[in-house]
Protein backbone atom coordinates (compact mmCIF):
# COMPACT_ATOMS: atom_id res chain seq x y z
CA UNK A 1 0.00 0.00 0.00
CA UNK A 2 1.32 3.19 -0.77
CA UNK A 3 2.15 6.01 2.45
CA UNK A 4 -0.69 7.63 3.60
CA UNK A 5 0.65 11.02 4.49
CA UNK A 6 -1.46 10.92 7.86
CA UNK A 7 0.87 13.49 9.42
CA UNK A 8 1.84 16.07 6.99
CA UNK A 9 4.45 17.47 9.22
CA UNK A 10 6.79 15.07 9.32
CA UNK A 11 6.57 11.56 7.57
CA UNK A 12 5.17 12.96 4.36
CA UNK A 13 7.84 14.36 3.16
CA UNK A 14 10.97 11.62 4.02
CA UNK A 15 8.40 8.15 2.96
CA UNK A 16 9.74 6.13 0.44
CA UNK A 17 13.15 7.69 1.10
CA UNK A 18 12.85 10.58 -1.29
CA UNK A 19 12.20 13.46 0.75
CA UNK A 20 9.48 16.17 -1.01
CA UNK A 21 11.60 19.01 -1.77
CA UNK A 22 14.10 16.77 -3.94
CA UNK A 23 10.65 14.97 -5.75
CA UNK A 24 9.11 18.32 -6.05
CA UNK A 25 12.17 19.84 -7.09
CA UNK A 26 12.50 16.53 -9.75
CA UNK A 27 8.83 16.94 -10.97
CA UNK A 28 9.59 20.62 -11.92
CA UNK A 29 12.27 19.29 -14.30
CA UNK A 30 9.84 17.06 -16.06
CA UNK A 31 10.35 13.94 -14.10
CA UNK A 32 7.26 12.36 -14.63
CA UNK A 33 7.92 9.63 -12.04
CA UNK A 34 8.86 11.72 -9.07
CA UNK A 35 5.30 13.42 -10.01
CA UNK A 36 3.81 9.96 -10.15
CA UNK A 37 5.15 9.78 -6.50
CA UNK A 38 3.84 12.58 -5.64
CA UNK A 39 0.73 11.71 -6.52
CA UNK A 40 1.03 8.60 -4.87
CA UNK A 41 1.50 9.93 -1.60
CA UNK A 42 -1.10 12.35 -1.83
CA UNK A 43 -3.64 10.71 -3.28
CA UNK A 44 -5.76 9.57 -0.74
CA UNK A 45 -5.50 12.62 1.25
CA UNK A 46 -6.28 15.26 -1.63
CA UNK A 47 -9.78 12.57 -2.62
CA UNK A 48 -10.76 12.45 1.06
CA UNK A 49 -10.66 16.50 1.07
CA UNK A 50 -12.23 16.52 -2.08
CA UNK A 51 -14.96 14.29 -0.68
CA UNK A 52 -15.78 16.40 2.54
CA UNK A 53 -16.67 19.15 0.28
CA UNK A 54 -18.12 16.86 -2.82
CA UNK A 55 -19.76 14.01 -0.73
CA UNK A 56 -20.15 11.96 -4.42
CA UNK A 57 -16.97 9.72 -4.45
CA UNK A 58 -16.90 10.32 -7.83
CA UNK A 59 -17.18 14.12 -8.12
CA UNK A 60 -14.43 14.11 -5.20
CA UNK A 61 -12.29 11.74 -7.13
CA UNK A 62 -13.06 13.96 -10.59
CA UNK A 63 -11.94 17.21 -8.22
CA UNK A 64 -9.01 15.80 -6.80
CA UNK A 65 -7.80 15.03 -9.88
CA UNK A 66 -8.25 18.46 -11.51
CA UNK A 67 -6.16 19.65 -8.35
CA UNK A 68 -3.11 17.28 -8.99
CA UNK A 69 -3.10 18.16 -13.13
CA UNK A 70 -3.47 22.02 -11.96
CA UNK A 71 -0.51 21.28 -9.01
CA UNK A 72 1.55 20.38 -12.13
CA UNK A 73 1.02 23.37 -14.03
CA UNK A 74 1.77 25.45 -11.20
CA UNK A 75 4.95 23.85 -9.74
CA UNK A 76 6.71 26.86 -11.01
CA UNK A 77 5.41 28.38 -8.36
CA UNK A 78 5.63 25.79 -5.66
CA UNK A 79 8.37 27.28 -2.85
CA UNK A 80 10.86 24.26 -2.07
CA UNK A 81 11.39 25.17 0.87
CA UNK A 82 7.95 24.76 2.32
CA UNK A 83 6.04 21.97 3.03
CA UNK A 84 4.46 20.73 -0.08
CA UNK A 85 1.10 19.00 1.49
CA UNK A 86 -0.96 21.98 2.79
CA UNK A 87 0.33 23.79 -0.91
CA UNK A 88 -1.17 20.95 -2.69
CA UNK A 89 -4.03 20.87 -0.37
CA UNK A 90 -5.18 24.44 -1.21
CA UNK A 91 -5.54 23.65 -4.48
CA UNK A 92 -7.36 20.82 -4.03
CA UNK A 93 -9.88 22.47 -1.70
CA UNK A 94 -10.16 25.31 -4.44
CA UNK A 95 -10.24 22.40 -6.87
CA UNK A 96 -13.06 20.86 -5.02
CA UNK A 97 -15.03 24.27 -4.08
CA UNK A 98 -14.95 25.03 -7.76
CA UNK A 99 -16.06 21.95 -9.04
CA UNK A 100 -19.12 22.23 -6.35
CA UNK A 101 -20.15 25.57 -8.02
CA UNK A 102 -19.70 24.92 -11.75
CA UNK A 103 -22.09 22.13 -11.99
CA UNK A 104 -24.50 20.70 -10.29
CA UNK A 105 -22.67 17.78 -8.04
CA UNK A 106 -23.83 13.88 -8.69
CA UNK A 107 -25.95 13.64 -5.75
CA UNK A 108 -24.66 11.09 -2.98
CA UNK A 109 -26.72 7.59 -2.72
CA UNK A 110 -29.25 8.00 -1.03
CA UNK A 111 -29.04 6.61 2.56
CA UNK A 112 -30.69 3.53 3.81
CA UNK A 113 -33.80 4.46 5.95
CA UNK A 114 -33.46 1.82 7.74
CA UNK A 115 -29.44 1.90 8.87
CA UNK A 116 -30.27 5.42 9.65
CA UNK A 117 -32.64 4.52 11.56
CA UNK A 118 -30.52 2.32 13.51
CA UNK A 119 -31.88 -1.38 12.57
CA UNK A 120 -30.15 -4.37 12.95
CA UNK A 121 -26.61 -4.99 12.33
CA UNK A 122 -26.11 -8.19 11.14
CA UNK A 123 -21.90 -8.06 11.22
CA UNK A 124 -18.97 -5.94 11.99
CA UNK A 125 -18.53 -4.92 7.98
CA UNK A 126 -22.25 -3.85 7.91
CA UNK A 127 -21.45 -1.43 11.38
CA UNK A 128 -18.50 -0.07 9.96
CA UNK A 129 -20.16 0.68 6.77
CA UNK A 130 -23.02 2.18 9.16
CA UNK A 131 -21.26 4.26 10.92
CA UNK A 132 -19.68 5.57 7.95
CA UNK A 133 -23.01 6.38 6.47
CA UNK A 134 -23.80 8.54 9.25
CA UNK A 135 -20.51 10.28 9.43
CA UNK A 136 -20.68 11.12 6.24
CA UNK A 137 -24.03 12.67 6.60
CA UNK A 138 -23.37 14.41 9.75
CA UNK A 139 -20.34 16.18 7.78
CA UNK A 140 -22.62 16.79 4.70
CA UNK A 141 -24.89 18.96 7.75
CA UNK A 142 -21.76 21.01 8.82
CA UNK A 143 -20.95 24.27 6.90
CA UNK A 144 -18.31 23.58 3.71
CA UNK A 145 -15.43 24.87 5.51
CA UNK A 146 -16.33 23.41 8.51
CA UNK A 147 -15.94 20.09 7.31
CA UNK A 148 -12.78 21.37 5.63
CA UNK A 149 -11.17 22.38 8.46
CA UNK A 150 -12.18 19.32 10.63
CA UNK A 151 -10.78 16.84 8.18
CA UNK A 152 -7.54 18.53 7.86
CA UNK A 153 -6.81 19.00 11.47
CA UNK A 154 -8.10 15.98 12.96
CA UNK A 155 -7.82 13.30 9.72
CA UNK A 156 -4.50 14.78 8.20
CA UNK A 157 -2.83 15.95 10.62
CA UNK A 158 -2.43 19.74 9.50
CA UNK A 159 -1.91 22.14 12.13
CA UNK A 160 -4.28 24.98 12.75
CA UNK A 161 -2.18 27.73 11.39
CA UNK A 162 -1.57 25.34 7.94
CA UNK A 163 -5.30 25.05 7.66
CA UNK A 164 -6.05 28.67 7.53
CA UNK A 165 -3.29 29.46 5.00
CA UNK A 166 -4.84 26.16 2.76
CA UNK A 167 -8.67 27.73 3.60
CA UNK A 168 -7.52 31.02 3.35
CA UNK A 169 -8.99 32.26 7.54
CA UNK A 170 -7.27 33.13 10.46
CA UNK A 171 -5.98 30.78 12.67
CA UNK A 172 -8.79 31.61 15.39
CA UNK A 173 -11.71 30.54 12.84
CA UNK A 174 -10.12 27.92 12.13
CA UNK A 175 -9.99 26.66 15.92
CA UNK A 176 -13.75 28.03 15.81
CA UNK A 177 -14.72 26.09 13.21
CA UNK A 178 -12.65 22.45 14.02
CA UNK A 179 -14.35 23.10 17.61
CA UNK A 180 -18.10 23.63 16.31
CA UNK A 181 -17.39 20.22 13.70
CA UNK A 182 -16.46 17.96 16.67
CA UNK A 183 -18.87 18.72 18.96
CA UNK A 184 -21.17 18.07 16.19
CA UNK A 185 -19.08 14.84 15.48
CA UNK A 186 -18.47 13.25 18.73
CA UNK A 187 -22.13 13.33 19.83
CA UNK A 188 -22.58 11.05 16.89
CA UNK A 189 -20.02 8.90 17.79
CA UNK A 190 -21.05 8.88 21.45
CA UNK A 191 -24.06 7.61 20.79
CA UNK A 192 -23.08 5.57 18.76
CA UNK A 193 -21.27 3.56 20.91
CA UNK A 194 -23.60 3.82 23.76
CA UNK A 195 -26.42 2.19 21.01
CA UNK A 196 -23.46 -0.33 20.71
CA UNK B 1 -12.42 9.40 21.13
CA UNK B 2 -9.91 9.77 24.20
CA UNK B 3 -11.66 10.06 27.24
CA UNK B 4 -11.78 13.88 28.74
CA UNK B 5 -11.17 15.36 25.18
CA UNK B 6 -12.57 18.34 25.03
CA UNK B 7 -13.62 20.30 21.51
CA UNK B 8 -11.05 23.01 21.69
CA UNK B 9 -8.35 20.25 21.84
CA UNK B 10 -5.32 21.46 20.37
CA UNK B 11 -4.06 17.63 19.58
CA UNK B 12 -5.73 15.55 16.65
CA UNK B 13 -8.23 13.38 17.77
CA UNK B 14 -7.38 9.55 17.15
CA UNK B 15 -10.67 8.13 17.34
CA UNK B 16 -12.56 10.70 15.12
CA UNK B 17 -9.80 11.09 12.63
CA UNK B 18 -9.95 7.60 12.57
CA UNK B 19 -13.62 7.36 12.14
CA UNK B 20 -13.65 9.83 9.65
CA UNK B 21 -10.89 8.26 7.35
CA UNK B 22 -12.64 5.24 7.06
CA UNK B 23 -16.03 7.21 6.03
CA UNK B 24 -13.79 9.33 3.36
CA UNK B 25 -11.62 7.08 1.98
CA UNK B 26 -12.52 6.05 -1.42
CA UNK B 27 -10.93 2.72 -2.90
CA UNK B 28 -8.92 1.87 -5.54
CA UNK B 29 -5.87 4.25 -4.97
CA UNK B 30 -3.68 2.91 -7.69
CA UNK B 31 -6.26 2.82 -10.20
CA UNK B 32 -6.59 6.65 -9.37
CA UNK B 33 -3.15 7.44 -9.61
CA UNK B 34 -2.85 5.54 -13.18
CA UNK B 35 -5.76 7.85 -14.40
CA UNK B 36 -4.19 10.90 -12.90
CA UNK B 37 -0.93 10.21 -14.58
CA UNK B 38 -2.53 9.30 -18.19
CA UNK B 39 -4.53 12.66 -17.96
CA UNK B 40 -1.49 14.24 -16.90
CA UNK B 41 0.32 12.63 -20.05
CA UNK B 42 -2.60 13.99 -22.68
CA UNK B 43 -1.98 17.83 -23.43
CA UNK B 44 1.57 16.90 -24.50
CA UNK B 45 0.46 13.76 -26.50
CA UNK B 46 -2.52 15.62 -28.04
CA UNK B 47 -3.03 19.44 -27.59
CA UNK B 48 -6.47 19.23 -29.99
CA UNK B 49 -8.27 22.25 -28.28
CA UNK B 50 -4.95 24.55 -28.71
CA UNK B 51 -4.37 23.14 -32.15
CA UNK B 52 -8.33 23.97 -33.74
CA UNK B 53 -7.85 27.73 -31.19
CA UNK B 54 -4.14 28.04 -33.51
CA UNK B 55 -6.49 27.33 -36.70
CA UNK B 56 -9.42 29.70 -36.27
CA UNK B 57 -7.17 32.43 -35.31
CA UNK B 58 -6.02 31.73 -38.61
CA UNK B 59 -9.02 31.60 -40.36
CA UNK B 60 -10.29 34.95 -38.42
CA UNK B 61 -6.75 36.82 -39.52
CA UNK B 62 -7.02 35.58 -43.14
CA UNK B 63 -10.52 36.57 -43.29
CA UNK B 64 -10.18 40.02 -42.15
CA UNK B 65 -6.96 40.42 -44.11
CA UNK B 66 -9.58 39.74 -47.30
CA UNK B 67 -12.13 42.42 -46.12
CA UNK B 68 -9.20 44.88 -45.26
CA UNK B 69 -7.87 44.50 -48.97
CA UNK B 70 -11.30 44.39 -50.62
CA UNK B 71 -12.25 47.60 -48.55
CA UNK B 72 -8.84 49.30 -50.08
CA UNK B 73 -9.54 48.06 -53.68
CA UNK B 74 -13.01 49.04 -53.57
CA UNK B 75 -12.46 52.34 -52.29
CA UNK B 76 -9.80 53.02 -54.80
CA UNK B 77 -11.69 52.05 -57.84
CA UNK B 78 -14.11 54.51 -57.21
CA UNK B 79 -11.97 57.44 -56.39
CA UNK B 80 -10.60 56.59 -59.89
CA UNK B 81 -14.09 56.71 -61.58
CA UNK B 82 -15.11 59.79 -60.04
CA UNK B 83 -12.03 61.72 -61.04
CA UNK B 84 -11.94 60.35 -64.41
CA UNK B 85 -15.88 60.92 -64.73
CA UNK B 86 -16.06 65.15 -63.63
CA UNK B 87 -12.51 65.59 -65.59
CA UNK B 88 -10.28 66.96 -62.58
CA UNK B 89 -13.23 69.37 -61.89
CA UNK B 90 -14.57 69.30 -57.98
CA UNK B 91 -16.99 66.63 -57.45
CA UNK B 92 -19.21 68.37 -55.28
CA UNK B 93 -19.66 71.38 -57.94
CA UNK B 94 -20.51 68.81 -60.42
CA UNK B 95 -23.52 67.68 -58.35
CA UNK B 96 -24.71 70.99 -56.87
CA UNK B 97 -24.20 72.86 -60.17
CA UNK B 98 -27.40 74.36 -62.06
CA UNK B 99 -26.79 72.42 -65.72
CA UNK B 100 -26.09 68.51 -65.64
CA UNK B 101 -23.18 67.67 -66.60
CA UNK B 102 -22.34 66.34 -70.06
CA UNK B 103 -22.80 62.61 -70.82
CA UNK B 104 -19.91 62.12 -72.62
CA UNK B 105 -17.91 63.80 -69.73
CA UNK B 106 -19.86 61.89 -67.47
CA UNK B 107 -19.33 58.16 -68.84
CA UNK B 108 -15.51 59.20 -70.12
CA UNK B 109 -14.45 56.74 -67.92
CA UNK B 110 -15.57 54.06 -69.55
CA UNK B 111 -16.08 54.91 -73.15
CA UNK B 112 -12.30 55.50 -73.24
CA UNK B 113 -11.83 51.98 -72.15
Amino acid sequence: MATDPQRPGAGARTAGGVDEATLTGRARAGDRDAFGELVRRYADQARRVARAVLQDPEDADDAAQDAFLSALVKLEQYDPSRPFGPWLMRIVANAATDRRRRRRVRQAEALDEGLIAGGQRPDAVAERELLGERLRQALAELPERRRMAVVLFDVEGYSHAEIGGILGMPEGTVRSEVFHARRRLRTLLTDWREEG
Amino acid sequence: MKDGNTPFDHKPDRMLGDALRMALTNQGQAEFVARVMAAAQRPADQPLMDVLARWARLGIAAALTAALVATIVASRGDRAATESAVGGADPEAVVAGVQAPEAGVLFAAYTDR
